[in-house]
């Protein structure tokens, strides 16, 4: 058969794979209940950002609000990357192990698909319902703050694109351990892994706050080995406008605040998160081959 | 009574370079359906498959018997690549086991019959047809064509979420078809099926078998086995322990049983020649009575002076054949 035919096929039936996987996350009202949800938590936000910049009491300056302003608003992202990242979990976990354990997979993989393609669509319809939520999310939120606020973060598209990023690496490790672990531990274990990444940061906030070189390297060693905080930060350093940088710098007692970033992640840093990613989707690809039905 | 012991090597050509047959692509033709040799698959310290060797001629109803645990499921799923063997070969459709290309002629109805509760019957139907790369303008013809075969045509717009277990079953049994498959491996098919479902399941395998499709039926239901199959192969403890046709398994009948009235004195003296006799309350059983011999029997109790109200030859049956063979190991 010709090579070329052979990879359209290929590519058709990983399609095929991502399709149904997205049909299944409608029909189930995944979707609904997530958008419910988000619609529910952007319309509070909006309310407490109009009380923010239009109701300060005499006694707060407008400088202060200006300040305020970004640092609720990174605690509304952060908020909002840790739906992602549950999500991210909570969907990848039963991708494989589940239809291992209800049967559904052994009627699909005994058809002339290969184990690999059942993978990828997966992951790719993982990916794109995890795009589109992040999406939707930031979109909202962006013009939800700018219309009750006047607030808009300086770099919005490259900020949400990290906040994707930071699910799609979380996404891409749970899909690994639903190819061997059954849904809950893979979905527990994504969960934990993700915190584990969290807290590594704020260690290393702190370690490099307080000039503590073991907790700084124990961190850099975490965020290598899990780039999602990493992603994070990167997400977090794209809304911050620089004016808010130089104060919160400037001011002594924010040493050690895990919502600060100072500096741009390094090229190396997110050349080694896309190495990661190919890795670890990588390794899910030979586990699954491998994984007996 | 002639009863093929293990394996039946040679009772269909091994498909097989070495012997020079030409395999293209997998779709040689002389080859059988499925030929196992020296088969074995072991979880862990688990032995499922202890050196089967077998084989399944191309457009036979082959039953695959055996207890629970004897290792059938394993062996369906060594068929289609889902687990791998641990010794062993395996040839399915003349490629060897799990060939991408030879799953696209194979139909498939897993024991546990599970499909996509969301989606409705005739888009589970379509999935698979995608997934086994049909010609687009063929799937309509096909759907329409499984859903009429299995009795689910009013249902096919109905989410599959909704179905009953036996429904399930049924679909997965359609899908099983799709695509004129060269071999239909049912693991189990009727477990959730009531006496009207067991019965259509029993036409779909004869219409299979009508149009030369090879049909591998793994059950432990001994009847459905008993209607339907042209050969079985019994297996324990993943050792194929009986293989042969019904009547080779199960043997011609070797004895009679007899209600007859008038017979007195010393009686059965000259009937000795024909069995070994057994007083039963209201009947007489003749046990090991020669082939043919039947008539015979009966004009001799007549010229004694007794009369015969009714024979009965006695047919061993499959199940009693195989708790005898399960007894043997």
């Amino acid at each position: 058969m010709n090579l070329a035919i052979v990879r359209r096929s290929s590519a058709s039936l990983t399609l095929t794979v991502a399709r149904l996987t997205i049909t299944e996350a409608l029909r189930r009202r995944l979707v609904l209940a997530f958008v419910g949800i988000t619609v529910a938590v952007v319309g509070l936000s909006a309310w407490g950002f109009y009380r923010l910049s239009h109701g300060a009491g005499p006694t707060i300056t407008s400088g202060e609000v200006r300040l305020a302003l970004p640092t609720a608003y990174i605690l509304f992202m952060f908020m909002f990357s840790f739906v992602v990242a549950l999500s991210a979990s909570a969907i990848a976990s039963p991708a494989i192990s589940g239809e291992i354990e209800s049967g559904v997979l052994h009627a699909v993989a005994a058809r002339p698909v290969r184990r690999a393609e059942i993978l990828l669509g997966k992951w790719l319809g993982l990916a794109a319902l995890l795009a589109a939520y992040t999406a939707v999310v930031c979109g909202l939120e962006y013009a939800v703050v700018d219309w009750s606020s006047g607030y808009l973060a300086p770099d919005p598209v490259p900020a949400a694109a990290f906040l994707f990023g930071e699910g799609a690496t979380l996404l891409t490790l749970v899909l690994l351990l639903s190819t061997r672990l059954p849904t809950l531990a893979a979905g527990v274990i994504g969960v934990a892994v993700f915190g584990i990444a969290w807290l590594g940061g704020v260690v290393g906030t702190l370690g490099g706050a307080f000039h503590v070189t073991a907790l700084d390297s124990a961190a850099k060693v975490v965020a290598y080995v899990v780039p999602t905080n990493g992603l994070w930060q990167a997400a977090v350093y794209q809304l911050e406008p620089s004016s808010y940088l130089i104060r919160q710098l400037a001011a002594q007692n924010e040493r050690g605040n895990p919502f600060l970033i100072t500096s741009a992640p390094s090229a190396g840093y997110l050349a080694w998160a896309g190495v990661w990613f190919v890795l670890v989707l990588g390794a899910g690809v030979v586990s699954f081959g491998r994984r007996e039905l | 009574m002639s009863l093929a012991r293990s394996a039946d090597h040679g009772a269909a050509p091994a498909p097989s370079a070495s012997a020079g047959t030409a395999v293209v692509g997998g779709t040689d033709r002389a080859s059988p359906a499925v030929h196992a040799i020296e088969l074995r698959k072991c979880y862990r310290d688990i032995v499922a498959l202890d050196g089967l060797s077998m084989t399944v001629r191309r457009g036979e109803v082959f039953g695959f018997l055996g207890p629970n645990g004897a290792g059938k499921t394993t062996l369906v799923k060594l068929l289609l690549g889902l687990v791998r063997p641990t010794g062993g070969e395996v040839m399915v459709l003349g490629a060897p086991a799990g060939d991408r290309e030879t799953r696209r002629r194979i139909g498939y109805l897993p024991e546990l019959f599970r499909y996509q509760s969301w989606l409705t019957a005739r888009e589970v139907l379509v999935l698979h047809c995608r997934l086994m790369r049909l010609d687009r303008p063929r799937w309509r013809d096909e759907v329409d064509n499984a859903l009429r075969t299995v009795g689910l045509a009013d249902r096919g717009n109905d989410r599959v979420g909704t179905f009953s277990k036996g429904m399930q079953q049924r679909l997965g049994l359609g899908v099983a078809l799709l695509g004129e498959p060269a071999l239909v491996v049912l693991d189990e098919p009727t477990s959730a099926l009531d006496p009207v479902g067991r019965h259509d399941v029993r036409a779909v395998i004869r219409g299979l078998r009508d149009r030369g499709t090879t049909v591998f039926l793994n059950t432990h239901l001994l009847a459905e086995a008993e209607n339907v199959c042209d050969r079985v192969t019994v297996i324990d403890r993943g050792r194929s322990v009986a293989s042969g046709t019904m009547a080779e398994l199960v043997g011609a009948e070797d004895s009679v049983r007899m209600r007859v009235t008038g017979l007195a004195g010393r009686w059965w003296q000259p009937l000795e020649r024909f069995g070994r006799w057994i007083q039963e309350p209201d009947w007489l059983l003749v046990d090991g009575i020669p082939a043919g011999q039947v008539p015979d029997l009966v004009a001799a109790v007549v010229g004694l002076g007794g009369r015969v109200e009714a024979v009965v030859p006695q047919q061993p049956s499959l199940e009693d054949r195989f708790l005898e063979l399960l007894g043997d190991q």
